[in-house]
């Protein structure tokens, strides 16, 4: 019934969104539209979509391609209003991660997740003032949720003690 | 030492328990609270802080972050005081025994008197934990 105006709504954002920036948009499906942009639009294109009501940032999360050599930010936002999840990706260097933060626009939203990922992943997030270690305290080890991090390995190394006929077990 | 033992024998009626516990350790263990198996029948009572608590139970794998309040806590509870660590990842880490975030040896950080080993442990190994307290205040001289 409510399927092509649906449709519609989707394509809408899509054509609204690119007649300011350069991305390439698509609809996932009802009520899903993936954006893709470059890393210095990120910051515009969030604040422009925030005015169009997607004032929930429900989640950022960060992919590692080791291979490629980047890390992929994800930014997913939830219009109340629309009722559609608009989820922002973007590519940043994965040698020099730093990406502007998006607390200017969402605030309190935006602090936990750069936080987190500050901490797994070392992303750099510039203007945000606080990116303590969230769970990690006296951690001393490289993020631990890149690719290339052998956590086993460090663990073994760090806590197992191979002479030790009881640990000698995990080092099997 | 004679006195003393003498004034906790009339002091053990109960032992108040103060918990620390992490993810599925506090779902497996809050069964002994309900009428079921009803710890209060044994005298064990929890309490809603360290100070007033004689012993403290550990359960739920421990991250070093939680490892640094349990530590407060346990320095925080009046002698005499004894520590229970309840269950496989407490006690070794258990099935997260190679995260980088998780106590491999509880009693590197802590000092812990009982080990109840399972996963988890049965409220019963718990009770007899309990009752090996009772049981040390008593054979005190």
């Amino acid at each position: 019934m409510a399927e092509i105006p649906q449709q519609r709504k989707e394509n809408k954002l899509i054509e609204q969104i690119s007649s300011k920036f350069e991305i390439e948009g698509t609809v996932q499906r009802d009520r899903r539209v993936w954006v893709t942009t470059s890393k210095d639009n990120l910051i515009a294109l969030c604040r422009f979509a925030k005015r169009l009501g997607f004032h929930h940032l429900s989640a950022i999360s960060v992919t590692d391609w080791p291979q490629e050599k980047i890390f992929e930010l994800t930014y997913h936002l939830w219009s109340y209003s629309a009722r559609i999840l608009l989820t922002v990706k973007t590519k940043i260097d994965r040698a020099d991660p730093k990406i502007d933060s998006a607390i200017p626009i969402f605030q309190e939203n935006a602090q936990i997740h750069e936080r987190e990922l500050h901490e797994l992943f070392g992303v750099q997030f510039e203007g945000n003032s606080d990116l303590t270690p969230l769970f990690l305290e006296d951690w001393d080890g490289p993020p631990p949720f890149r690719k290339d991090f052998n956590w086993r390995d460090y663990v073994r190394q760090k806590y197992y003690d191979r002479s030790n006929e009881r640990e000698k077990p995990y080092w099997e | 030492m004679v006195k003393q033992a003498i004034k906790m024998k009339r002091l053990i009626k109960a032992i108040w328990v103060f918990n620390w516990f992490n993810s599925c350790g506090f779902a497996e263990v809050v069964p002994i609270a309900g009428s079921r198996w009803d710890m209060e029948r044994f005298g064990i009572i929890l309490t809603g802080t360290p100070r007033h608590a004689d012993v403290l139970f550990i359960a739920g794998y421990q991250t070093f972050k939680s490892m640094k309040r349990a530590q407060r806590i346990c320095e925080q509870m009046a002698d005499p005081k004894a520590v229970i660590a309840l269950g496989a990842c407490t006690m070794s880490g258990g099935m997260y025994w190679d995260s980088y975030n998780t106590v491999k040896r509880v009693s590197d950080y802590i000092p812990v008197n009982i080990y109840v080993p399972g996963c988890p442990p049965r409220p019963e190994a718990l009770f007899e934990a309990c009752e090996k307290i009772f049981q040390h205040v008593r054979a005190m001289q």
